[in-house]
């Protein structure tokens, strides 16, 4: 047994080490590097000098910091449950006995397989206020333009509309996937007992789900905390900073300032709240489960 | 090309942006031409971003410097939006190329760093001599020159035939002396707004993105300044900063540049000129072949606009050395590049204005459409070496930043012309401190 043990240990070990070296390579040295670097003064070149906590306290007084934590917050508070609900409805609209089910399936999926990048070009299309298809049928309707990219409001609709459009697919997927795995039996039983299609989807449905919603919560969440992509191509943070957030500032901080010291606190801020968020989340939700 | 920034996106949303900070890509290298003398006294090695024309013309002058001199120069081409993440991650690192290609308004972050070789007692007596006092004065830091100006490039009017002319304007100024003032341009660029359609704009202005900087050029055009002389004091808070806040703000109000062409918008002028929604842009030669290639309408060019003198933004590009390379060979280097017959020849090719003395005054044909070279060697010409040398301030990406904050503000946000003003007199001062 003790042999047996030690070679299962062995074997545990193998599969994880290769895992955590990668893991302590590319994401822990690099955090206690940025650690670092949050708190000094420098432009990258050289050493930099200590100042403690300078670049924290800094933050508190800086006006684009609180606007673009405001925007990430917002973000993330019309993201989330948006994508979510969006991702539910197509999931259960597929798992039904829709016609041409695959090629819905396809074309909601389609937008995982491009970048962040791409799906803000494709976005700009949509969005540009000069050639952009939105303002143009808006027009032939004889509708009011909208400033998709001179607005503040327009602009940062922009923002939230094309990230859906590029998420409500991956939910839609993980959805799904839980959905097909719930139990039919329930479904009849509730059937039997006279529930309708909402009372199935609110008392059988949506419970059976939890595991993929808490997944889908976090993630979303982070995801949407660390968005950047569709913002820099899509209105780069304007206007007047109405699309700011905290990965766009920081990176217009750190790299296109070489304020490397703020742009590292930024990042390190951004972390703690990502990390806070993931952990109340992770306790209620494990609170749930204990309590099914 | 402002578009393709996916390493950098992909490394800085990987973990909330604190990794990312910490850690930049390096791209792989893209030797293209390994020298063929066998014989080679030694190895540089060349980061550049370039279009194809440019590239062409780097591989040709390194072509014949390898023939010349039996060195071996490796070019590693990349795009621009990696170009200096990775020369700044490279620099970190301790093994940064030993020459590359940077903006003048970028020279000043790395000289004023440290980062650069002093060429002053390597570059051949009376080097200096044969570029314009301007070129020379933006490759100076602390009185020493850290870099060879290679080419530059200013903004004129480029302007849409058939517009203008749905608005009765039929001429255009054909020589400097003539250039529009700043009354006459707008003028003019009201009466398109009376004969254009609603969704059509008079002009848009290229100050998108780093290109805040050509802003500069209605400052440098009202006789103003941003930095004193000695470049450590701001100096915007005058006649003339008012001037030039209180006349481009006005462009906004009246309808002039469409709403979505603020210094801060992803929308650059050169697309708004191509895809018709403006009448006239303000751009550098390099659009000529895009423009010829593109568009399908009457255009041509005119001289910017003039108030109290003729001005015009210092763009284009210095060659560096780091401090790690052979300084022989980096100055050799250098001068071979900066030869008349190597300068004309890129210049040409690439529709970019050379920095040489002698080929400014014999002046130069591009490629593509030649007989607009004159107006921008002319437009080139307006540039003082004192409006170069601020651009090449030390400190000037901390002023771009406060340029866009202030001006985004003016002209989009109603903020007023005095507090415009102060902002962009108290954020440059900071910025030099």
């Amino acid at each position: 047994m003790r042999s047996s043990a030690r070679v299962e240990a062995r074997a545990a070990y193998g599969f994880v080490g290769p895992s955590v070296v990668l893991l302590g390579l590319f994401v822990f040295v690099p955090l206690a590097w940025a650690l670092l670097i949050s708190l000094q003064r420098t432009d990258g070149f050289g050493s930099g000098t200590f100042v403690g906590l300078d670049n924290y306290t800094r933050l508190l007084g800086d006006d684009r910091f609180w606007r673009s934590a405001g925007n990430t917050v917002l973000f993330t508070a019309l993201v989330t449950p948006l994508s979510m609900l969006g991702g539910l409805g197509a999931a259960l609209l597929l798992d039904s006995a829709l016609p041409a089910r695959p090629v819905f399936r396809s074309l909601l999926i389609l937008p995982m397989a491009v970048s962040g990048v791409a799906t803000a070009l494709i976005g700009l299309l949509f969005f540009d206020e000069n050639t952009g298809v939105l303002d143009s049928v808006l027009s032939s309707l004889h509708l009011p333009e909208a400033s998709w990219q001179s607005g503040s409001v327009p602009a940062f609709a922009s923002v939230v509309l094309v990230t859906l459009w590029w998420r409500v697919g991956f939910n839609m997927l993980i959805y799904l996937t839980a959905l097909q795995g719930v139990d039919p039996l329930l479904h009849e039983s509730a059937m039997l007992d006279g529930a309708s299609w909402w009372q199935r989807l609110r008392h059988v449905t949506v419970p059976a789900l939890r595991p993929a919603t808490f997944f889908l919560l976090v993630v979303n969440v982070i995801f949407s905390f660390q968005v950047f992509d569709v913002v820099f191509v899509l209105t780069g943070g304007g206007p007047r900073d109405a699309t700011s957030v905290l990965v766009t500032y920081a990176y217009d901080q750190g790299f296109a300032q070489r304020d490397q010291g703020y742009g590292a606190a930024l990042g390190m801020v951004l972390l703690v709240v990502t990390l806070a968020f993931t952990g109340v989340q992770w306790r209620l939700g494990r609170g749930r489960d204990a309590d099914q | 090309m402002h578009l393709s920034r996916r390493r950098l996106l992909g490394t800085t949303s990987a973990l909330a942006g604190a990794a990312a900070l910490s850690s930049c890509g390096f791209t792989g290298s893209d030797d293209d031409s390994d020298g063929d003398g066998g014989t080679a006294s030694g190895t540089l090695t060349f980061t550049t971003w370039g279009t194809e024309s440019e590239l062409a013309g780097f591989r040709s002058a390194i072509e014949s410097f390898q023939k010349s001199s039996g060195a071996t120069v490796k070019l590693n081409a990349v795009p621009y939006e990696q170009m200096f993440t990775n020369i700044d991650a490279q620099i970190q690192a301790g093994n940064p190329p030993d020459v590359f290609r940077v903006p003048y308004y970028t020279f000043g972050a790395y000289a004023g760093a440290g980062q650069l070789l002093d060429l002053s007692s390597h570059l051949e007596s009376g080097f200096a001599d044969r570029f314009t006092p301007q070129a020379w004065a933006a490759v100076q830091n602390s009185g020493s020159p850290f870099g060879v100006p290679h080419h530059t490039d200013t903004s004129v009017i480029l302007y849409n035939q058939d517009l203008l002319s749905s608005a009765g304007i039929d001429a255009v100024p054909t020589t400097l002396d003539e250039a529009w003032t700043w009354q006459e341009f707008q003028q003019v660029a009201q009466q398109l707004r009376q004969a254009l359609p609603d969704d059509t704009y008079p002009f848009a202005y290229n100050w998108q993105g780093n290109g805040v900087t050509r802003w500069l050029s209605w400052l440098f055009e009202a006789d103003g300044r941003f930095l004193s002389d000695d470049l450590a004091t701001a100096a915007i808070d005058s006649d003339a900063g008012r001037a030039a806040v209180e006349f481009t703000q006005g462009f906004f109000p009246a309808g002039l540049v469409p709403p979505n062409s603020s210094v801060k918008s992803t929308t650059y002028a050169a697309d708004l000129w191509y895809g018709q929604t403006v009448a006239m842009t303000f751009g550098g030669a390099f659009l000529l072949p895009d423009t010829d290639a593109t568009v399908d309408f009457e255009w041509g060019a005119t001289f910017s606009p003039r108030d109290v003198r003729a001005g015009g933004d210092f763009g284009g590009n210095a060659l560096v050395a780091t401090k790690g390379a052979d300084p022989e060979l980096a100055a050799a280097f250098f001068a071979h590049v900066t030869d008349a017959e190597q300068m004309r020849d890129f210049c040409a090719g690439a529709s970019l204005l050379p920095t040489r003395a002698d080929l400014v005054e014999d002046g130069i044909d591009f490629d593509v459409r030649p007989d607009l070279s004159p107006v921008f060697v002319g437009q080139a010409s307006t540039v003082q070496a004192q409006d170069s040398g601020q651009v090449a301030s030390p400190s000037m990406s901390k002023i771009i930043a406060v340029l866009q904050d202030q001006l985004e503000a003016a002209f989009v946000g109603g903020q007023d012309v005095e507090t415009t003003i102060a902002g962009l007199s108290d954020g440059i001062q900071q910025a030099v401190a």
